[in-house]
């Protein structure tokens, strides 16, 4: 499937919250559709489940919630868009996906659950390597 | 130097005519002996110029017994002071002048068999050899003359000839004295076209590797097995050119300090056999740090090549081990790579260990911890413990409401309030002003060798009595086997034995008592005997505390320190939970088969048989611990290599566990464990200071107990294997099966 999005151009800014909110919602849904593609070109299935990619898809979303800011979320919509492209066009290998979306940045992604909330810093570093 | 220079002219104008022949190449790199005399002359007569500002060699200092003694010598024109009977390489030493040298090093006889130490002194015939010459008031030395420069040259010339030209693959290249002398002193092109001669190699054992081709005749090895070692294994076969090193009939070395040889080699005849072939000196990152294998706390430097330890070699400290280490300290490093313990696991129903994560552990143990009572929580720590993790371990298990905490080899009920009752007084380079020793119980030779080294230093240079009481040991310094059980302690308190009076009259006498002893149940009346002992031998003074303990296991001292000494004699028996913090020795077998195990360790050793849950921590070349020595020095290792796998450090274990258990421990660093060990024992944030004793065991209160009759038991039954790293040890395995009396 050819990625069309490359030969659209920018979109004028959103001239309100309301405009910029559907724009994310309908890019959020693209990033879902396509999916099941990005399982199939990087051999994903004995790594990770869709489910698990749709999590971490709207983690990513959720991590930016508190801007209001049309001109941030335009930009930010605008490099989702971007990245998104790059997956989709087999322009990431294997480990890029892994190591940014299954393994996340705080070791396996299963392991930070809400576990450990509540405990302190010393004990959070400890799970987590020897030297801190 | 007028007569020296006579001679070599005439010498060289002699030898055109004995060998006309124009095939003959002569060597001449040092143009200026072709001067002629006159400009010689000319330098003699002008004013010396002033004295260059040198600093003594590797910090050689001079101590004036007697202000008299002082002599005056000029070493290459700059005058020094120097003590009567130095040698002129100790006073050049002094004056700040390193003397190229292959034969001679101090701590052993001099031999001034190699002759690269030789020196141009004014109004002597020939260049001298200067370890051997003793320094006589006014003599001027000169070392960089040519006669000194040619005499060093051609002795570099003589060397090298049966010398093998194999530097690239020798295990010395790059640390080699000879290679690095040739390059500074040596000539610049050779003449050898002959043949090489050849030595066959010696089997030393499965430590020392040999290339005796390589040998250079130092008989440094030599001397230090006789002087140092006090084995007569090595020796030197046949003369001149056939001269060679060996064992005169076809056997082992079998000394605990055999590994020295290598550092003492200067040229690649003697290397370390497990270390052959396997990195060069450069690639290594040394990390100074100290031992664990004994109570001694030997210094050493760990040289490591990435994640991996290569070698352990020792590092100067007069006060401990001089300059020497005992095997078990050199090459227990393999031990460090084998049965390692790399991620948490639980034991499952069915009696397998399954592999967790941390928080899943953790919260294993923690909830074990809850579920038995407070005085059924019991902690052991082990002999390689450092003292932070020690002190994490006693305020767990104290906040959790257990007193019952222990290191291994303490005994149950050891007496901790007197700091003199459990450790070496008189110290370790102390024990060189005794006069007489009385070893009771303990084989200083097995228990700690770099002890042992010392009292056979002293016995050589002062001609100490040694008395020893115990089962039969190999001493390798001449004593009286007294008797082997407490009953001769009697004897001698009451003085009706003959040893008495030997102990009457000496000065500075040294009781040794072995740490074995604290196992026994009638301690109290052997140490109060011993006391008797030092109060007739008038042992405890102001000036002298001849009232020993030689402890066994480096974290001894300073669990004794920290207080951890349990509040039940029997607390195993009825043990719930037990969290062995790498307690390897204790004995398990009267712990109910109900009780829940925590094995905390490096090491899948004996512990592990027994656990529960295995919590991986850092062995002593991962982490950074304080350490006391059994004379009360305090030293810390420092990590030379990351940790294996998953593995942590021992006190951030325990501290991530306690908040687990819900009860935190109030710190987060190393900074804050040590500054609540402080609190504690101050002495111990005092690192590379001996904090003496000030109290003695005169305070203490009688014993009434009665002595058994049983007699002193060997304590230590293997020197190889002690300890979960040097069971691990494939060498120590291989010296134990080799070398080990039998």
């Amino acid at each position: 499937m050819a990625f069309t999005m490359r030969a659209v151009k920018v979109p004028p800014n959103s001239v309100s919250l309301e405009e910029a909110r559907t724009r994310t919602f309908e890019f959020f849904k693209s990033a879902c559709r396509s999916i099941p593609t990005v399982m199939e070109i990087y051999n994903l299935y004995d790594v990770v489940t869709p489910s698990q990619l749709r999590s971490n898809i709207a983690a990513q979303f959720r991590k930016n919630a508190h801007i209001t800011n049309t001109k941030v979320i335009d930009m930010l919509l605008f490099k989702g868009m971007e990245e998104l492209g790059d997956v989709v066009e087999h322009a990431k290998q294997r480990h890029h996906i892994i190591g940014q979306y299954v393994v996340g940045h705080h070791g396996l992604s299963q392991d930070s659950g809400t576990k450990d909330e509540g405990a302190s810093d010393f004990l959070k570093n400890f799970y987590k390597t020897n030297y801190f | 130097m007028t007569l020296g220079l006579l001679a070599s002219r005439a010498l060289r104008s002699s030898r055109p005519i004995n060998s006309p022949t124009t095939f003959l190449r002569t060597i001449i790199s040092t143009p200026e002996l072709h001067n002629n005399t006159s400009s010689a002359a000319a330098v003699a007569d002008t004013p010396p110029p002033p004295p260059p500002d040198r600093t003594p060699v590797g910090g050689a200092r001079v101590h004036f017994a007697n202000p008299d003694d002082a002599i005056e010598v000029f070493v290459d024109g700059f005058p020094v002071k120097i003590p009567k009977g130095m040698t002129v390489l100790q006073a050049c030493e002094v004056a700040g002048v390193d003397i190229p040298r292959f034969c001679y090093h101090n701590r052993l006889s001099i031999a001034g068999n190699c002759r690269m130490c030789l020196v141009e002194v004014e109004k002597s015939p020939k260049p001298v050899a200067s370890c051997a010459m003793p320094a006589l008031p006014g003599m001027k030395i000169k070392t960089d003359t040519p006669i000194a420069k040619k005499a060093r040259e051609g002795v570099m010339e003589f060397l090298l000839m049966n010398h093998p030209l194999d530097c690239p693959i020798c295990d010395q290249g790059g640390e080699c004295d000879l290679q690095d002398q040739s390059m500074a002193f040596g000539s610049d092109r050779g003449r050898f076209t002959e043949v090489k001669r050849s030595v066959v190699d010696k089997n030393l054992g499965p430590l020392v590797k040999t290339v005796m081709t390589r040998c250079i005749q130092c008989t440094r090895c030599v001397r230090f097995a006789t002087e140092i070692a006090g084995v007569q294994d090595l020796g030197m076969l046949g003369r001149g050119s056939g001269e060679e090193i060996g064992t005169y009939v076809e056997k082992l070395m079998t000394s605990e300090l055999s590994g020295n040889v290598i550092d003492i080699c200067p040229v690649g005849a003697l290397t370390s056999k497990p270390f052959a072939f396997k990195a060069r000196n450069w690639e290594l990152k040394g990390t100074e740090s100290i031992d664990v294998t004994d109570a001694v706390g030997s210094n050493i430097r760990i040289d490591s090549r990435g994640p991996e330890v290569m070698r352990i070699v020792p590092r100067l400290n007069e006060d401990i081990n001089e300059e020497w280490i005992s095997d078990k300290t050199r090459f227990c490093y393999d031990g460090l790579k084998r049965q390692r313990l790399n991620d948490p696991m639980i034991r499952d129903a069915d009696g397998r260990f399954k592999t967790v994560s941390w928080r899943d552990a953790l919260a294993v143990v923690a909830e074990a911890f809850h579920q038995v009572k407070p005085t059924e929580i019991v902690g052991v720590a082990g002999k390689l413990s450092d003292a932070e993790s020690m002190m994490a371990l006693k305020d767990l298990l104290n906040k959790m409401g257990s007193n019952n905490v222990w290191c291994e080899g303490n005994g149950l009920n050891v007496n901790a309030d007197l700091r003199s009752g459990y450790l070496l007084n008189s110290g370790i380079s102390g024990l060189e002003n005794a006069d007489l020793f009385l070893l009771v119980g303990t084989q200083p030779r097995v228990e700690a060798a770099m002890v042992n080294a010392r009292i056979r230093k002293t016995v050589l240079a002062t001609q100490a009595k040694v008395g020893y009481v115990g089962p039969p040991a190999d001493l390798n310094y001449n004593h009286e086997h007294l008797g082997t059980g407490p009953e001769v302690l009697t004897q001698i308190a009451e003085g009706r034995h003959p040893f008495s009076s030997l102990l009457k009259n000496a000065k500075n006498p040294a009781i040794v008592v072995g740490a074995g002893i604290f196992e026994r149940k009638d301690k109290d009346a052997i140490f109060s005997v011993v006391e008797a002992i030092a109060k007739q031998g008038n042992a405890i003074r102001p000036d002298w505390n001849g009232l020993n303990i030689l402890l066994l296991n480096a974290a001894q001292a300073a669990a004794l320190d920290l207080g951890l000494v349990p509040e039940a004699d029997n607390s195993l028996e009825t043990a719930k939970f037990v969290y062995l913090m790498g307690a390897d020795d204790v004995n398990l077998e009267k712990l109910p088969s109900d009780a829940f195990v925590v094995y905390q360790g490096h090491h899948g050793d004996r512990g592990v048989y027994r656990a529960n849950v295995i919590l991986p921590a850092a062995a002593f070349s991962e982490k950074e611990g304080i350490y006391v020595n059994t004379e009360g020095y305090v030293q810390q290792t420092l990590p030379a290599v990351p940790t294996v796998g998953d593995a942590r450090e021992d006190w951030k274990i325990i501290r991530a566990l306690s908040e687990v258990a819900g009860v935190p421990l109030p710190y987060d660093t190393v900074g804050a464990v040590r500054s609540r060990m402080s609190t504690v024992a101050p002495h111990l944030l005092n690192l590379d200071e001996r904090e003496p004793t000030t109290f003695t065991a005169e305070v203490k209160p009688k014993c009434s107990e009665k002595m058994s009759k049983d007699p002193f038991t060997n304590v230590v039954e293997n020197f190889y294997m002690t300890d979960a790293i040097t069971r691990a040890s494939k060498i120590m395995a291989q010296c134990s099966a080799l070398l080990s009396k039998k």
